[in-house]
């Protein structure tokens, strides 16, 4: 470790120390409406306990005798006697007393190794002199994150609402994007006399119900097999690129789910039909109106195909108390207090659609042109499971992607069937919280695909991977400095990578190490 | 005649207590809202232990009542009135940590009692609502009052003599003063956080 490095991580250690000092709690939107503490539903924020879990499950309200934890009421939007005047129907229900909004921001420090400009410190090879190139990658790094509103709440009737927007990202305000917005009616069973929580309908867009959330993880990095999308390589005969299908499993849902369940014991499901659009690309709506856009522009349509996607999930958790009335409780109890359970969960999930793709050809006649699509099926399927002892949990998961390639016929009039494109891998994490205010993280990533390491090769790219595995171990720590700030840091071991000599040839693999600190806070 | 002379007998005692015993009153400024003022127990002096088991409730994850103040000795019952799991411990009492605490969890509608026997200020805490906060003051006499909002107290029923009286605060530093009381006694306290 050089001076440099020293100094980074002595600064690092004494801007904890400093914001380590003081207490106070946090105020985010269902703290001040139920006047408590974050950590009544969080572990170490985002990441739910049992409590929040089903406090989720329940439409964003405590799952028995809600009125009674409310310090600041509802406005009712009618009289009670109002229902009963329609007395079949939930008319008229009420809104949240306060606008229950919360705000997040957050804020990157990063340290990357001397390796990444391994890159950046050739010249592309065919480079004319004096071509301007790309700017050095600096060892360290402010980087603002990302500043984001959300909503959320119940308005009664069982009817519970989320919409959260990042406004800036990067310090750019035109970069934010809605994360989710839905409405979701709660309990709907009820009214087909099923069993309480046994279907619930969920309309809006949406992070679909992944095993492990992504968007309110706890990690700074992504899950590297949710951000995966599966691009095939060229055919080398055609040149064509068959497989292009750009979806993720990290990326947000359009459509509808419904899910039955609870998350903090027994069985949990849910089936989304969703929108799909594999190739990135937002249809123009010149003629046709749309919702969001007509003729005079507008953001249009979403989807590029009719075709629906469709996602199901299906888990069990078996809490592991031997008192029964504990074991069905939303939390466990314990000699010196409530606690998470002690439990064990194995789930399935299952992702199928259609990569459309349309190309200039000719009609069966061989001479008409015309527009001719594929429907590329794809899918995604994998298994989890998640292990929780006290304060220690253990979670993993593995998910198999692939797509069939569709190549056009010698005529273009049509298709024939392409190799299939694969990728699978997954991760495994250990989050053990040492103190109510320190998380400890431990994770692997993996993900194998050989598309990915061709890709990069033909296309004579300074960034690519060294083989068809990438994978990384990222431990980490987090520091509550009160419930709503938190500091985090994380180190990734990063995937192996190689640089290309002028003549094509893979040289020297190194690894991109990095280290990233993070402040946060909601409120 | 027999029965005649133990009356008698009776309203004299009765009256020699009357005028032996006095009351303590005044104010504790400084702070706002309840102080628990009480009589710190002389060299050698025991009391019995009360019978009446007092109760605090856990109800809209609020400790209720806030501050309440018990004779060493005293019994009480914590009682979980709310659907959600609560529990009830402490990291010390009178600051001696070595006495923390912790009663578990237990159902809604159910009580779980504890004997108070060690005198001094008893925070008490949930450890899944954090948020929650309460105290037991115990007394290691039977006279102590909790004040008023404004700071007022009043103590009665004490015997005449010579005694240290303590004023606490939810915050603040405690501070004794002697007092002598003979009839009605006044002693008025300032606190400091």
């Amino acid at each position: 470790m050089d001076t440099r490095h020293r100094v980074s991580l002595f600064f690092a250690f004494v801007l904890t120390v400093m914001l380590l000092t003081g207490s106070s709690y946090a105020i985010p939107a269902f703290s001040r409406q139920y006047g408590t503490s974050c950590t009544t539903c969080h572990v170490d924020f985002p990441k739910l306990n049992d409590f929040g879990k089903a406090f989720k499950d329940a439409g964003f309200k405590f799952p028995k005798d809600d009125e009674t934890f409310i310090k600041i009421p509802p406005v009712m939007l009618g009289a009670p006697a109002q229902k009963d005047m329609w007395p079949h129907v939930i008319f008229p229900g009420t809104i949240p007393g306060i606008p229950q909004i919360g705000l997040r921001f957050n804020q990157f420090f990063q340290y990357t190794s001397g390796n990444a400009n391994n890159y950046n410190n050739q010249v592309p090879p065919g480079t004319s002199p004096g071509t301007p190139l790309s700017p050095n990658i600096p060892r360290t790094d402010f980087e603002p994150g990302f500043f984001s509103i959300f909503m959320a709440g119940n308005f009664g009737s069982d009817i519970a609402f989320w919409v959260d927007d990042d406004l800036s990202v990067s310090g750019e305000n035109a970069n934010g994007s809605l994360g989710d917005g839905y409405l979701r009616f709660v309990n709907v069973g009820r009214f087909l006399k099923l069993p309480a929580d046994a279907f619930t309908v969920r309309v809006g867009q949406f992070e679909l119900d992944l095993p492990f959330t992504q968007a309110r993880s706890i990690n700074i990095s992504p899950y590297d097999i949710y951000t995966e999308a599966n691009i095939s390589v060229p055919n080398q005969t055609t040149g064509q690129q068959g497989v292009n299908n750009v979806l993720a499993m990290q990326d947000a849902g359009h459509g509808i789910e419904f899910s039955g369940g609870h998350q903090y014991g027994g069985y949990h499901y849910s089936l989304a039909i969703v929108d799909q659009n594999t190739s990135n690309s937002v249809a123009a709506a010149p003629n046709v109106p749309s919702p969001t856009g007509g003729t005079s522009g507008g953001v249009g349509f979403f989807s590029d195909s009719n075709f629906k996607d469709l996602y199901a999930n299906f888990s069990y958790r078996f809490n592991l108390e031997k008192d029964p009335a504990s074991r069905h409780d939303v939390q466990a109890a314990g000699a010196t207090g409530p606690r998470d359970h002690t439990y064990l969960s194995v789930g399935s999930f299952y992702f199928y659609g259609r990569s459309a793709q349309r190309f200039a050809g000719f009609a069966s006649d061989g001479v008409t042109s015309a527009v001719i699509t594929s429907h590329e099926p794809f899918y995604r399927v994998g298994g989890d499971f998640s292990f929780n002892y006290r304060t220690f949990n253990l979670f993993g998961l593995y998910m198999f992607g692939h797509d069939q390639d569709l190549l056009l016929n010698s005529g273009d009039t049509g298709f024939v069937a392409g190799p299939t494109a694969k990728f699978n891998g997954g991760f495994l994490e250990a989050d053990y919280l040492v103190l109510p205010w320190v998380m400890t993280i431990l994770r692997y990533d993996r993900v194998q695909s050989s598309a990915d390491f061709l890709n990069q090769t033909n296309s004579v790219n300074y960034f690519a991977p060294a083989g068809s595995t990438r994978d990384r171990f990222t431990p980490g720590v987090q520091f509550l400095i009160h419930p709503n700030i938190k500091a985090s840091f994380e180190y990734q071991f990063r995937p192996q990578q190689v640089t290309y000599n002028s003549s094509g040839q893979a040289s020297s693999p190194f690894r991109t190490n990095t280290a990233t600190g993070a402040l946060e806070f909601v409120y | 005649m027999k029965r005649t002379l133990m009356m008698v007998m009776a309203v004299v005692a009765m009256t020699s207590m009357a005028a032996s015993a006095g009351t303590i009153s005044g104010k504790v400024s400084g702070v706002a809202g309840e102080s628990v003022v009480y009589v710190e127990a002389p060299a050698g002096k025991t009391f019995p232990a009360p019978t009446q088991q007092p109760v605090i409730d856990q109800k809209g994850l609020m400790f209720q009542p806030h501050i309440t103040a018990v004779q060493a000795g005293t019994t009480v019952q914590f009682l979980n009135s709310d659907s959600v799991a609560h529990n009830v411990f402490w990291p010390s009492v009178g600051g001696n940590k070595k006495l923390t605490h912790n009663l578990g969890t237990w159902p809604k509608g159910e009580k779980r009692p504890f004997k108070f026997d060690n005198p001094g200020a008893v925070p008490l805490l949930c450890n899944v609502h954090p948020e929650m906060s309460g105290y037991v003051v115990v007394s290691p006499t039977p006279y102590f009052a909790v004040s008023d909002k404004s700071g007022e107290y009043k103590i009665e029923n004490v015997p005449d003599g010579s005694y240290t009286v303590t004023a606490w605060h939810e915050g603040a530093k405690n501070q004794s003063k002697p007092v002598a009381v003979a009839g009605d006694s006044k002693a008025d306290f300032t606190l400091s956080k």
